[in-house]
């Protein structure tokens, strides 16, 4: 079969933009020849080629002009001259289309960087903010917009806006405590962020108990402990991370004392975080415990499903994937703290990329089955007791969990169980069928796709399976 | 071209005709004038390819026709004549030139290359007050840049909006802007013109009271109108800067003074102020503020103004320096008594206004102090 001429599927070819600027140069040279130089440099050298392009064996030459008086005496006078020059070099029939327009690349070279402080202050206002943030050691993506809020976290977000907005006032000390990535560390940053963003010079600091403690004992050996003083003491706001790594050491707790009461007085605010409660903090010196327990105590738990949709909503937002709110929900049922999700929205991401494929419910499915929990609490029980544990909470008896009914209260405890064997355990599918009463490993295949669904719409499920992790 | 004219109005167009001529042109149809005599009328052009011209004059024409003459020469010539009439003739490329006992013969060129300029505003256009366009003008325009490394800076913003038109000046250092309630405007539109052909504008006498002003974006080129006389001139290509961002919303400070006061503080402090970078720094304290410069070489100075000052100040008072070029130039086009400044920090612009005239704003960016 012959492919005729007219079925190629371009027929508007533009020029590149080298090849462009050679066309003109060439035919500017020709012209120069048949003009007097005054001419050439007051009307050709003030005119470039905005476009070319070809249509239907014709060659489009768009002329960009400098200003309408030159467009007007080129179009007028030296028209046939262009369009016989350009013909010769392209050797193709050409048109003329005159427009005003300045020489892209003049206005290239004329974007020097004169000064220009009254545009520049909002620049340097963010310059001064990052090198504040970075002195007051403050991690800079740390803020209240990209702090989620639900009832899990609700009151310790709203002591620490109170807390921002009069510093030193309404809650001294603030203490947070709650378990491992439920947010205390973004919230202290967040008011550390805060108040660099209201008064940039601020004295700010954020530290950890471990670094106070590192930084006394550095003191003590080096003899600057006054050095230590004039850093601590005379700060407007000190957040400390992890508190409770004082307790038990004596000099330390006594220089943070002294430290606490300086600020006090001088109407600064201390921000306090730690994994549990200063009653519960054993070996903490009882003034100390009295002076946190006189300022305001919230605890942050877990977050809840509803708040995990959300910070897996804020995190790809970050990362600028997309996910429709079905697959947010998938992950955010199957995942519980916040960190893990930054870490399986790394991998999915960096998933996605390699294979070069788009974020599909078939991939979160096949990443959530891998065990990502591996690094992480792995629940360190045998087979058989993740089966006692099953049958318990669903007091079901072991056979028939195993046995072979397919009706639905066994059937789903059965499915939950092979989830867990799955996930938790690392098992290979046909281990897993083997001890589910020798099923085929597509059964278990189906369950763990079941299960790894379910938890991601329904609470109750997410309750079950949370329940018996609990109880293993 | 036979044509008989008055001197004292051939004259002006000449004088002014030739101000738009180009006095280093490469091409030396450009450094010419145009003469046409069509139908009653004498138009008087010139071009430097940037900004045009075109005056028309009346006289009486008994032969159509057009040449170009040297800007230089034909201006020399007729402004020298006693006033009356004029006789002009063209005979192939020379013009003659007779008056009572006086006769002349000066080579031009011919018109065919000269430059097409436009000759009338156009149907689409906008009718400006002449005054307060030319008053708003000159609030404005000495905030723009002469630095030509930043091309765009030495232009003026012009922004309709609905029912105003604003113009907008700045050289990065200080800005102005001045709002004019034009009930005609509707759409929204913006265009960057050159400072110097809006100053030629200005300098443009004229006894009408409004002048035409028409956009011609395909062109990239404005046209003023004023009687007789059209201005026409080329847009500047390029991005203002966004210049909304950096008004500051509100103000810590707000400072009345005496506008008289506060010029002779200036000058008196700018006499050691030249020396050190026109720095001036201001104290503020409750009921005074004070200006004090100081040069290495030749001494300090300092002087208290009284001022009524609104907001919190503390024991130390608030330091800000300000360079004494950009208070003097905002100064000067202030025609009240009293002047009203508002401030917020050391390294944030100061706003300056006329309190009787709310359009006007003022922006000027301080000198960073060394603490």
């Amino acid at each position: 079969m012959h492919l005729l001429l007219s079925d190629c599927p371009v027929n508007l070819i533009t020029v590149s933009s080298i090849n462009k600027n050679q066309i003109w140069n060439d035919s500017m040279e020709s012209i120069k020849v048949s003009v007097s130089p005054a001419i050439f440099s007051t009307w050709f050298s003030q005119t470039h080629l905005s476009n070319l392009s070809k249509k239907e064996g014709r060659y489009i030459a768009k002329i960009g002009c400098s200003s309408s008086f030159v467009k007007s005496t080129i179009e007028g006078r030296y028209f046939g001259l262009i369009q016989d020059s350009l013909k010769k070099i392209l050797d193709t029939e050409c048109d003329l289309i005159f427009i005003v327009k300045e020489h892209p690349k003049k206005e290239g070279v004329t974007k020097t960087n004169a000064p220009a402080p009254l545009f520049e202050q909002e620049e340097r206002l963010q310059e001064e903010i990052g090198v504040s943030l970075s002195k007051a050691r403050i991690r800079p993506g740390f803020t209240f917009e990209n702090y989620a809020v639900s009832s899990s976290n609700q009151m310790a977000w709203a002591a620490a806006e109170a807390v921002s907005k009069n510093p030193g006032t309404s809650y001294n000390p603030l203490f947070l405590w709650g378990g491992v990535g439920v947010g205390k560390t973004h919230l202290m940053n967040a008011v550390g962020h805060y108040l660099i963003g209201e008064r940039v010079d601020d004295k700010i600091l954020f530290c950890t108990g471990e670094e106070f403690t590192n930084e006394i004992v550095e003191g003590i050996r080096k003899k600057t402990t006054v050095d230590f003083r004039n850093k601590y003491r005379k700060l407007k706001t000190l957040i400390i991370d992890d508190i409770q790594f004082i307790a038990g050491k004596d000099a330390v707790q006594e220089e943070f004392f002294h430290t606490f009461n300086a600020l006090v007085a001088e109407g600064g605010q201390v921000i306090l975080a730690s994994d549990r409660p200063p009653h519960e903090i054993s070996k903490l010196e009882e003034r100390l415990r009295s002076r946190f327990e006189a300022g305001l105590i919230v605890d942050i738990s877990p977050p809840d499903f509803e708040l995990r949709c959300a910070i897996v909503q804020i995190k790809t937002k970050e990362r600028g994937i997309e996910i429709p709110m079905d697959l947010v929900q998938l992950i955010a049922g199957n995942i519980n703290s916040a960190r893990k999700m930054e870490g399986f929205l790394i991998r999915l991401s960096s998933e996605a990329k390699l294979k070069n494929t788009e974020i599909t419910e078939e991939l979160i499915q096949s990443l959530l089955g891998k065990g990502i929990e591996s690094n992480d609490k792995k629940i360190k029980a045998t087979p058989n007791e993740v089966i006692t544990a099953v049958s318990r909470y669903f007091s079901l008896g072991k056979r028939a969990l195993l046995g072979t009914s397919r009706a639905r209260p066994v059937s789903l405890p059965r499915q939950i169980l092979m989830y867990l064997l799955r996930t938790q355990l690392n098992l290979p599918l046909q281990e897993v069928g083997r001890l589910v009463g020798g099923r085929d490993h597509t059964t278990v295949m189906h369950a763990v796709e079941k299960i790894t669904h379910l938890a991601s719409r329904d609470v109750q499920t997410r309750q079950d399976i949370l329940g018996i992790k609990n109880s293993l | 071209m036979k044509l008989q004219v008055l001197q004292e109005n051939l004259s002006k167009a000449l004088v002014t005709a030739s101000r738009f001529t180009s006095a280093r042109a490469q091409l030396p149809v450009l450094g010419n004038i145009l003469i046409s005599g069509k139908k009653a009328k004498l138009l008087v052009s010139a071009t430097n390819l940037e900004t045009s011209v075109s005056i028309s004059v009346g006289a009486q024409i008994d032969k159509e026709g057009e040449i170009t003459v040297p800007a230089r020469v034909i201006t020399d010539i007729v402004s020298n004549l006693p006033s009356g009439s004029i006789n002009l003739s063209s005979i192939n490329e020379q013009v003659k030139i007779s008056a009572q006992n006086f006769e002349s013969s000066v080579s031009g060129m011919n018109a065919a290359d000269f430059p097409t300029i436009p000759q009338s505003v156009g149907k689409e256009s906008i009718i400006l007050e002449r005054e307060s366009f030319l008053t708003a003008l000159s609030q404005v325009s000495f905030a723009a840049s002469v630095d030509e490394t930043r091309p765009i800076l030495t232009g003026i913003l012009f922004i309709y909006k609905k029912g105003k038109l604003i113009l907008v000046a700045t050289d990065g250092f200080r800005l102005s802007q001045k709002e004019i309630s034009m009930k005609t405007i509707q759409k929204k539109q913006s265009v960057i013109l050159p400072k110097t052909a809006l100053s030629e504008l200005s300098r443009l006498s004229s006894e009408e009271e409004k002048i035409g002003f028409s956009l011609r974006k395909s062109d990239n080129q404005v046209v003023f109108g004023l009687g007789g006389t059209i201005l026409a001139s080329r847009i500047l290509e390029g991005e203002f800067p966004d210049f909304e961002r950096i008004i500051p919303k509100d103000s810590k400070i707000k400072i009345s003074l005496d506008k008289e006061e506060l010029l002779r503080a200036v000058k008196l402090a700018s006499v050691f102020a030249r020396d050190s970078a026109n720095v001036i720094n201001f104290t503020v304290r409750k009921d005074t503020v004070e200006l004090s410069a100081e040069s290495q070489s030749s001494g300090s100075q300092e002087t208290k103004v009284d001022a009524k000052v609104v907001g919190s100040i503390d024991k130390k008072g608030f330091k800000i320096a300000f360079n004494y070029r950009f208070l003097e130039d905002f100064l000067g086009v202030v025609k009240e008594d009293e002047i009203q400044i508002e401030l917020s920090a050391t390294n944030a612009p100061g706003i300056f206004r006329d309190p009787k005239d709310p359009d006007y704003l003022h922006l000027i960016m301080p000198v960073k102090i060394q603490s």
